[in-house]
């Protein structure tokens, strides 16, 4: 680490420029306007400052008057408790279930089908109002439109309700304790309790229970990756270390742990007013965007409104022209529009969306908000935090050095169990070492699990360390009962290593002195080393060979520890009182032995993830609060920084030239520092962002993971977060959409979230990302399935306004097709496989490429639909003259033919027809028409299947479509031939013969659909493409 | 929009569109408005015509000419395929008779005179209420004139069917049905229809039917009572053919195009004694067999209802 110092740019000192005061418990529960409000997110989106860290402890006893020894009166605690309220964060204001509801009932898609609805409830009005009889059309045409509305809502309401519960079973509903010092007494109080200027104890494993200043501590570690990424355990004293509160010494932040150590602490921040708290109300305050398929549903609405009113002005204007009524050219208008309302399409695409969502859970993907399963795909940059995430999130041994050489060790998740094989010497004193000097142990009855499971207690690194040793060399346990330890001073900051004295084993009696600690202080105590089992005394090739050894361990990101002993003589034998107060033992002229390395290191499935995440032209960055050796290290073992990039630094030391004199566009890859990051303007960023393909950011506050991902959306990026600590949920909510790790996330950063990684397993994204780019593609393919049955579900009654002839299809028949027989085969396209390799090919540009654009339209509406009308009207044709009524005849026979006292209207042979039994022959009609709209949905449903590809290369293999396909032909017939249909829907049954009108047209949209795609696969980049590949 | 449309209408959606960005934009989005107000107008109208690159709605002339004539070719092709489906659809239906007849029966009922109702309401003092029905019959009766029925019809032999065999598209002979047959309702005698003296007739016919043919020997009758209410408010009805039925030399119908003076039979019925100043509701039936008179969907299949109401 201190190597990391070294050579990370400009060491964060003299930071916070702008220094603001913190302010007292955030007034945010108060009404506020929203102008009010978005300044505050703004003032949080700043650094955290705090100068608590810099007082001196009677400063600080005067500024909480409070007395350092006895704590508050309990009268003064209870008073500060309700000035400042209970030390608990403010819940983010959760939505009440009824706006929920309400959310799934009005927005986007169900706002077009309300309109619907009102419009037909309007027209029905009307008629009602002007004619005594009217037909009841419109209002079983509104009814049955609020009906799907509702019944879809309650349907999503209900999906997003389910996960939501997961969700809550998450939360950890334990109610945490605190140690408190008042009056001078010390008692465990529930940590709401706790108030400002508190005295408060610490230990190893509790939850600080809120921001605290050390006035004492003794062997204090805390565990502060939930705030600032950083895997190992920090080292807490009474000493101010550092400028940045975040990176002093004394201070804890509420909610991190304390590892091991006790300490003592004055509280000097409680709830939403601690870092912890700020960084959650700065969550919760953020405004989150539109999902990208959200915006595609909206534009989509646009279009087809546009669509609709135009084709209804224009047939109002033309009936009026035809000399049709005011009122009757209305409620024509009102018919036309909503005709074009695609009833089916809401519950198809809400299907689908939850279908995916239920296979990507099945994946490990937990979607909270349905519309997010298509984010991923379309996802441009992904801003990975590094630990837990890219990282295991423990420590390992990775690397190790002796007898002048590097030894590498297994550090893949399912370490094969096989043990490092070496018989030098050395390499046994070194194992004996790093297990004896060593205070990590496992936990009691773990015996049945592999090693690398099992829990321990202590450091991460003494863990890594004795699991190590445990699995390569000998039961550590064992070897301490031999050589039990006589003496020991723990590891500390200032010293920098650690040394115990064992009694040894092999009965001479005698003591040895072992140590480990940082490798240069190590070195320091040592006068010989050892090669090969034998000591030699120092020399400078040793040290240069260790300074090499040591650089190349550190360039890698690794938490490098040199180990050292010496064999006490025998003067300290057995019994000899050993005091480390005293030090009444020698401590000089050790023999060095070697250097162990540890990481965290990557998953092993990330490096690949990467890949596949690049190739599929999603850029990688990764943003940490981590230390930039160690980012860059990782970034380039996961390849996110890839083999032949170089950075800036790099490409200077390779041409020894100065880093300033670099060309950027050498330099692919870059390396930021959040202290670099925090002088950048937007603009900067934004070029950093754009130039550089390969970019990690180290050392980031919560707000500039935040700044980064809005930086990226400026882009026009659609950007995916992952990330499992309370600093990164800002960047989280703020991302379109946010990915929260299941099994080691805050639950800060799982309320933040969209979606979540039960397994913690990156490499799920990229399923992730598959899933939504397919069902992108797929709901595409939906979309056009439903949208082509529209124009012959439109044309009759255009034809019926035109023409005057009798409509040939009526509401309830169009019902029965967009919420009857389309259905199914439209959600089976969900189930369509990828036509190619949709992980190879570019994410998509939401700005140009849409879910429904004019070409699919243009398909639907003008091309694929029209066909399906003729074949309709032919088959209405067909029968109308076999009953007797020959198309000319047709042409403006309305006013007659819906004449209800016209009981014996002729027909083209001279026969008499009442009005019940012509009304008959039109409903006969409108069932076949329906059923030939079924057929040529048959072709549609096949030519749906592919957008480039042909049939014959996509293969039939999608059962749920097979299925589709004769289930809407079973439903056709049900509707057609049961007794009683008649009556209940006005469906009569069909002669066989009527059935085969259609087949000519299904064979004709194959035949033409097939043409087209053989063209636009032939010549890529053609007109035919350019107009027709939607 | 590729759907090739004239440029007006285009035009015409842009409009539309553009007011729709209008109202979203009216309903903000905590975004600074104005600017971008300025610039969606812009780049709608650089959409609507974009001088530099010579685009209406960001097609070149030579683009939009293209696509109009592809889909000119798409839409004659279609055109050409329902031509080709229409012909074959006529190569398979005659034009004599039609294919399915089934729908058509059985037969439907009628009355004469018809104004739009069902509801026959006069009053027999004042001729303005009555004498639309006068000449309705009139004019309905002009094609039965016996002199007429004499020139174009032939007087057929009563009792039997008059069936003319020979090919589907000879022309057919027509049985006589005379005005005279009507008597006291031919409105020779009284020119009306006894509607002056509350007598009012009623004409019934049965629709035509191609190839219809009641029963040998049993021909269609037809018989009227009081719907619902007193028997006795229709004290008596005369009926002309006195016979009170369809004669069977009438049947079977050959079509309009080859049975082209067919004149459909009638039956008057004369409500002689009817109770004055009241609504009486009269269902008249046909009876014979084949005849349905009893549907509960179709009350003008084998029988009608109406109601007289004669003031004085």
């Amino acid at each position: 680490m201190e190597l990391g110092w070294k050579k990370g740019a400009a060491a964060p000192q003299g930071q916070n420029p702008r220094q603001i005061p913190i302010k007292g418990p955030k007034p945010s529960k108060k009404k506020m306007k929203r102008k009010k409000k978005k300044r505050d997110t703004e003032e949080l989106k700043k650094e955290v400052v705090m100068d608590d860290h810099k007082l001196t402890l009677e400063e600080l006893s005067t500024k909480y008057s409070v007395n350092l020894t006895t704590g508050h009166s309990h009268q003064r605690a209870k008073e500060i408790l309700i000035r400042d309220g209970p030390n608990t964060l403010t819940p983010p204001p959760t939505t009440p279930e009824w706006v929920k509801f309400c959310k799934q009932l009005f927005g986007g898609f169900s706002l077009l089908l309300w309109t619907g609805a009102i419009l037909c409830f309007v027209a029905y009005g009307i008629q009602i109002y002007f004619n005594e009889e009217p037909a009841k059309d419109n209002l079983y045409l509104s009814i049955v439109l609020t009906v799907v509305v509702v019944i879809t809502g309650c349907f999503s309401y209900y999906q997003e309700a389910k996960s939501s519960k997961i969700m809550e079973s998450f939360k950890n509903m334990v109610p945490q304790q605190a140690l408190v010092i008042r009056e001078g007494e010390k008692m465990q109080i529930n940590v709401q309790d706790v108030v400002l200027g508190d005295l408060v104890e610490i230990k190893g494993g509790d939850r600080i229970p809120a921001d605290l200043r050390l006035i004492s501590a003794r062997g204090c570690k805390v565990d502060n990756s939930s705030l600032t990424g950083e895997s190992e355990p920090q080292s807490r004293s009474t000493d101010f270390t550092h400028e940045n509160p975040l990176e002093t010494r004394n201070i804890c932040f509420f909610s991190t742990n304390c590892v091991e150590g006790t300490a003592r602490g004055i509280v000097i921040a409680t709830g939403d007013s601690t870092v912890m708290g700020r960084i959650a109300s700065l969550t919760s305050g953020l405004e989150v965007g539109q999902t990208p398929i959200a915006a595609e549903i909206e534009h989509f609405i646009r279009l087809i409104t546009v669509v609709a009113v135009f084709l209804g002005v224009t047939f109002f204007v033309l009936s009026l022209l035809l000399g049709y009524g005011w009122l009757e050219a209305i409620i024509f208008l009102i018919g036309i529009i909503v005709a074009n309302v695609p009833e089916g399409l809401l519950a198809t695409v809400t299907v689908c969306l939850t279908l995916t969502a239920k296979r990507m859970a099945k994946k490990n993907c937990l979607v909270k908000n349905l519309e997010a399963v298509e984010t991923l795909g379309s996802t441009s940059i992904i801003c990975s935090d590094k630990t837990g995430t890219l990282t295991q999130n423990r420590m390992i041994v990775a690397h190790m050095w002796f007898d002048e050489t590097v030894y590498e060790v297994d550090t893949s998740e399912e370490q094969t169990g096989k043990t490092f094989a070496n018989n030098s010497d050395t390499w046994f004193i070194l194992a004996q070492i790093a297990g004896l000097c060593n205070r990590a142990d496992f936990k009691p009855n773990q015996e049945t699990l592999p090693i690398a499971k099992r829990a321990t207690t202590g450091d991460a690194s003494e863990s890594a360390l004795l699991k190590f040793i445990e699995q390569s060399y000998s039961s550590v346990a064992e070897m301490r009962k031999k050589n039990p330890k006589v003496a020991e001073i723990p590891f500390n900051s200032t010293n920098k290593y650690q040394m115990s004295i064992h009694f040894r084993e092999d009965g001479s009696q005698t003591h040895v002195l072992m140590m480990k600690g940082a490798p240069e202080r190590i070195l320091e105590f040592c006068s010989t080393f050892l090669l090969h089992g034998q000591e030699y005394s120092m020399d400078n090739e040793l040290k240069e060979d260790f300074q090499n050894a040591y650089l190349e361990l550190g360039g890698l990101g690794e938490r490098v520890l040199g180990f050292c002993f010496l064999n006490l003589p025998s003067s300290f034998s057995k019994g000899f009182p050993f005091n480390t107060d005293e030090m009444n033992f020698p401590m000089d002229n050790l023999c060095f032995v070697g250097l162990i390395s540890m990481i965290d290191p990557p998953r092993t499935t990330v490096p690949d993830a990467v890949n596949k995440c690049r190739s599929a032209g999603i850029k990688v960055i990764m943003v940490t609060g981590d230390h930039p050796i160690t980012a860059e290290a990782i970034a380039k073992r996961v390849g996110i920084i890839s083999e032949n990039t170089e950075t800036a630094e790099e490409v200077a030391a390779r041409l020894r030239i100065p880093v300033s004199k670099v060309n950027p566009r050498d330099a692919k890859a870059i390396v930021v520092h959040g202290s670099q990051l925090k002088d950048l303007h937007s603009e900067q960023l934004d070029q950093i962002l754009r130039n550089h393909t390969e970019i990690v950011f180290a050392r980031t506050s919560p707000q500039q993971k935040l700044i980064i991902v809005e930086g990226c959306q400026r882009l026009g990026a659609i950007v995916a977060v992952t990330g499992d600590g309370v600093n990164d949920s800002p960047a989280l909510k703020k991302a379109d959409i946010g990915i929260a790790m299941g099994i080691s996330g805050s639950d800060v950063s799982k309320q933040a979230a969209d979606m979540i990684l039960l397994d913690d397993n990156f490499a799920s994204i990229v399923t992730g990302v598959e899933e939504g780019r397919l069902i992108f593609d797929n709901l595409k393919k939906s979309i056009m399935y439903t949208l082509t049955s529209n124009i012959p579900e439109i044309t009759p009654f255009l034809v019926f306004i035109i023409l005057g002839v009798p409509l040939p299809l009526g509401t309830i028949t169009i019902l029965c097709i967009d919420l009857g027989t389309d259905m199914v085969p439209a959600i089976s396209l969900a189930y369509e496989s990828a036509e190619s390799d949709i992980m190879k090919r570019r994410p998509r540009n939401p700005k140009m490429d849409k879910l429904v654009n004019r070409r699919l339209i243009s398909m639907a509406y003008g091309q694929i639909g029209m066909i399906q009308a003729v074949a309709g009207f032919f088959t209405y044709f067909v029968i109308m003259a076999e009953n007797g009524f020959r198309p000319i005849d047709l042409l403006g026979i309305r006013l007659y033919w819906e004449d209800k006292f016209l009981n014996d209207l002729e027909d083209s042979y001279g026969q008499q027809w009442t009005y019940e039994q012509r009304k008959v022959v039109e409903f006969t009609c409108q069932t076949a028409f329906f059923v030939t709209i079924v057929l040529v949905q048959w072709a549609d449903l096949i030519v749906s299947k592919t957008r480039r590809n042909s049939v014959f290369q996509q293969g039939m293999r999608n059962k749920i479509l097979i299925f589709g396909i004769l289930e809407e032909t079973f439903l056709a017939a049900f509707l057609s031939y049961t007794p009683g249909m008649d009556v209940a829907l006005r469906m009569y049954p069909l002669k066989i013969s009527w059935w085969f009108c259609a087949l000519p047209y299904s064979i004709l949209i194959f035949v033409y659909d097939e043409i087209r795609k053989l063209l636009i696969r032939q010549r890529p980049g053609g007109w035919v493409e350019r107009e027709t590949y939607y | 929009m590729v759907v090739p449309k004239s440029e007006e209408e285009e035009e015409e959606k842009e409009k539309e569109e553009e007011e729709e960005e209008k109202k979203e934009e009216e309903e903000g989005q905590g975004q600074p408005t104005g600017n971008t107000w300025w610039q969606k107008l812009q780049i709608m109208s650089e959409y609507l015509w974009d001088p530099e690159r010579r685009m209406f709605l960001a097609r070149t002339g030579q683009s939009w000419s293209l696509i109009l004539l592809i889909y000119f070719f798409f839409y004659a092709s279609l055109a050409a395929v329902i031509t080709l489906c229409m012909y074959t659809l006529f190569l398979t239906i005659s034009p004599y008779i039609p294919t399915f007849t089934e729908r058509v029966k059985p037969p439907g009922v009628m009355i004469r005179p018809f104004a739009h109702s069902l509801n026959f309401n006069f009053n027999v003092s004042e001729p303005d209420t009555w004498q639309h029905y006068v000449i309705s019959l009139n004019g309905f009766l002009q094609g039965y004139n016996d002199s007429l029925q004499e020139e174009m019809n032939v007087d057929c032999p009563p009792g039997q069917y008059f069936i003319q065999d020979g090919d589907e598209d000879e022309d057919k002979k027509a049985c006589q049905f005379k005005r005279s047959f009507l008597k006291n309702c031919s409105g020779l005698e009284d020119p009306t229809f006894g509607y002056s003296t509350g007598q009012p007739c009623i004409l019934l016919k049965m629709n035509r039917i191609v190839g219809f043919r009641p029963e040998l020997g049993d021909p269609v009758k037809v018989s009227c009572k009081v719907q619902r209410g007193d028997e006795n408010d229709i004290r008596s009805i005369r009926y002309y053919p006195e016979s009170a039925s369809f004669d069977l030399r009438y049947y079977p119908y050959y079509g309009k195009l080859t049975h082209v003076n067919y004149t459909s039979p009638l039956v008057a019925m004369h409500f002689t004694d009817v109770v004055k100043n009241q609504a009486v509701p009269v269902q008249c039936q046909l009876k014979g067999k084949g005849i349905i008179n009893d549907v509960i969907n179709d009350r003008f299949v084998g029988r009608v209802i109406f109601t007289l109401n004669i003031e004085t």
